[in-house]
């Protein structure tokens, strides 16, 4: 029953890191570059929660959602766009700063108070108060219902996710412009607009995440996005940035590694060491992850 | 080439005398209390900024303190002062503060509120030799020179006095901790209390979290669902939402066990949605109803209205400004002192000391646990009779926020 315990915490963590990397793995995949302020994207949606949720707790998941695809286009035109092209580093420093910048500003909008908001206990209100405060039991067995629908939502993005990129016109677009982009151009695909989608969806996606974040009454401060985006990354990594199936392996592995760790208690104060080490080894023995491709370097 | 060189060290060597001189000059035996009309007790906190409640709370109650002493005669015929510096619960306005005080005639001084400018303010009490009870800088190492002492406990302690109360309160039971485990006082005070509790109450369950993990505690709130007593030596913050996220796995009667890191929780944090019970330990009950605590209550509310800061600081400042006049009355009445308005704080900081490490030396306050007489017995000597080196010796009293009582 632990193990079982465990094992679903593991997965629900897991879940939430898996829907950040995708964001990551995206656009890493189609421009190229790393989005270091991708995890502050996680901030803004759950400061959009806090803002929203006095008027209803489903506008301000909408809201959260859709400004978080906004904001994300808006980065992308204002900070990247102009750095098409330009080297690598360049736009490292570029996502950095962006990064430090949304911090700044939310640290300015919002002041220092940290919130609580959970949209969960607006939605349910009978059954997240007493006597069952959101725990579903069957028999000895037990699952809070922010575990559940972060479970479910996770496989609901995921397959939706991978249908998308496999059956649509736009999704298809996206592999093009991932394999090839001068390509793609050829071929007549609008390699900023795909960029731009790429973006938006990474973002709705974090926001997601962002969510799933608040129906657990995490605490919403300025910070909250670093070590999860940071984390998000790893599990990209593991998995193989780029590839969309491995960042949901990667996260999910992430997550059940941090909650297996946090069950020993001797050990459990080093599960960051842990998670981060365990980027190292994958590094180390799959330098592409999990399930990355290997590109063969012409000399 | 051979002088020139000769020549300059010389004149760096008249340099450095020059400044030997200068510098001892400043500090020598100056007495800046010789013009001083009534004993001067300096202390420095925060009047303004976050932690100002606390502050205002010491600079109230000890000036409370300082009236009825007055009004009562005073230390035969002696009148007493206090003078309070803004330090914004930060290190960096200790110097100055300090110097002020010092210079301006402090001749016996509650230290700082705080610890962080605690640590720097014993150092430059230590340098003038002068006398400071603090009422609430619980740092293990703000009494680590002989003339610091503590009216609160210690971090260590903490945990050693808890393991007490569990002790007492708690047999049977299954006992759960959660701590932060990148964080020297959580840390300090888990270890204290693991190694005092031994295997009184059998198996102990741990849980931890670090700075990195304290956004989710769902895998920390299934380790310790089973636990009856959770000991959380951690602040507000991570509490709060440990309680929150353990709400229905968590056994609904078990009872939640803090330190002064919990202080305040039911201020900050809307807890009517816990069923757990929530309590801390405290050396101060502001919901006192009975005792001498509940006079400087009553006295306080008095003087300073309703929406004045009442909190376990300003009762440990009351306690302090009492316990040194005490000292002092018992130094002249055992030890032979002469104590004068215009005494230097070296020489008084000499009497002081004698008295605060002599086992004899018992004050009566209105922080620990009262006794029949209403008051607590405060001591700075173990029980041996040896002193300990300016950590108090007084038993705790538990602060209940909600659930059953604990003593």
């Amino acid at each position: 029953m632990e193990f079982l315990n465990t094992f679903i915490n593991g997965l629900s963590v897991g879940g939430v890191y898996a829907m950040i990397a995708l964001g990551y793995t995206m656009v890493y995949g189609i421009a190229k570059m790393l989005n270091f302020a991708h995890g502050d994207i996680i901030m803004v949606g759950a400061y959009m929660i806090v803002l929203f949720l006095p008027i209803n707790p489903i506008v301000a998941i909408i809201a959260a959602i859709v400004l978080c695809a906004l904001l994300g286009i808006f980065i992308e035109k204002i900070a990247y766009k102009p750095l098409r092209g330009a080297s690598p580093l360049a736009v490292l420093i570029t996502a950095i700063g962006v990064s430090y910048l949304l911090q700044s500003l939310a640290q300015a909008i919002a002041g220092p108070t940290t919130y609580h908001p959970n949209p969960l206990e607006k939605l349910f209100p009978k059954f997240m108060g007493e006597p069952t405060y959101g725990i579903i039991k069957i028999g000895a067995f037990q699952i809070k219902l922010s575990t559940l629908i972060t479970l479910i939502c996770v496989a609901l993005v995921m397959i939706g996710l991978t249908l998308f990129v496999k059956k649509t016109k736009i999704g298809r677009a996206m592999v093009a412009v991932s394999e090839d982009k001068g390509a793609a151009q050829l071929m007549g695909i609008n390699v900023n607009n795909i960029i731009m989608i790429t973006f938006a969806i990474g973002s709705s996606l974090a926001a997601l995440a962002s969510v799933l974040t608040t129906f657990e009454s995490a605490s919403v401060e300025t910070t909250m996005g670093s070590l999860p985006g940071i984390k998000a990354f790893t599990a990209a990594v593991i998995g193989g940035i780029g590839s969309i199936p491995g960042a949901m392996i990667g996260g999910i592995i992430l997550g059940l590694v941090e909650c297996f760790a946090q069950a020993f208690p001797r050990i459990a104060p080093y599960t960051v060491a842990i998670e981060f080490s365990l980027l190292i080894i994958v590094l180390l023995v799959k330098p592409t992850g999990i399930l990355g491709k290997k590109r063969r370097e012409k000399v | 080439m051979k002088l020139r060189k000769i020549l300059a060290l010389v004149l760096v060597m008249a340099l450095c005398f020059g400044m030997v001189a200068v510098l001892s000059s400043c500090g020598g035996e100056k007495n800046y209390a010789e013009n001083n009309e009534k004993i001067k007790i300096g202390i420095s906190g925060p009047l303004t900024g976050g932690a100002a409640k606390y502050g205002i709370a010491v600079e109230n109650s000890a000036k409370l303190a300082v009236k009825e002493i007055n009004a009562a005669g005073g230390l035969n015929g002696i009148m007493f002062e206090v003078e309070m510096l803004d330090d914004k619960h930060d290190a960096n306005n200790i110097s100055t503060n300090y110097a002020s005080l010092y210079e301006g005639g402090m001749q016996v001084s509650l230290g700082t509120v705080t610890t962080k400018p605690g640590l720097e303010f014993k150092g430059y009490a230590q340098a003038d030799n002068v006398f400071f009870l603090t009422p609430s800088a619980t740092g293990d190492d703000i009494p680590e020179y002989s003339n610091g002492y503590q009216m609160c406990f210690a971090d260590s302690d903490q945990g050693t006095v808890s393991a007490g109360v569990f002790k007492d309160e708690f047999q049977g039971k299954k006992i759960g901790v959660f701590f932060k485990a990148d964080d020297d006082y959580s840390v300090g005070i888990k270890n204290n209390f693991v190694k005092a509790l031994g295997n009184a109450l059998g198996e102990v369950k741990m849980a931890s979290f670090t700075e990195a993990t304290k956004s989710s505690f769902t895998q920390q709130v299934s380790e310790l669902k089973d636990c009856d007593v959770i000991f959380m030596p951690i602040y507000t913050e991570p509490a709060a939402l440990f309680m929150q996220q353990g709400k229905g796995i968590i056994k609904a009667d078990a009872i939640y066990y803090g330190c002064d890191g919990l202080d305040g929780i039911d201020a900050e944090f809307d807890v009517s949605t816990i069923t757990q019970g929530i309590s801390y330990l405290s050396h101060f009950n502001s919901g006192a109803t009975e005792g001498a605590a509940k006079t400087y209550i009553d006295a306080y509310v008095k003087e300073y209205g309703e929406s004045a800061p009442l909190n376990q600081f300003g009762a440990a400042a009351y306690d302090c400004v009492y316990a040194i006049v005490d000292a002092m009355k018992y130094a002249i009445e055992n030890n032979g002192a002469e104590i004068t308005v215009t005494i230097s704080a070296s020489d008084l900081c000499n009497i002081l000391t004698a008295v605060f490490n002599d086992k004899n030396f018992v004050f009566e306050g209105i922080t620990g646990a009262p006794g029949e007489n209403g008051k607590s017995t405060i001591k700075w000597t173990d029980a041996e009779g040896n002193a300990t080196n300016g950590h108090v010796n007084k038993t705790p009293v538990s602060y209940t926020v909600k659930g059953v009582t604990v003593k």
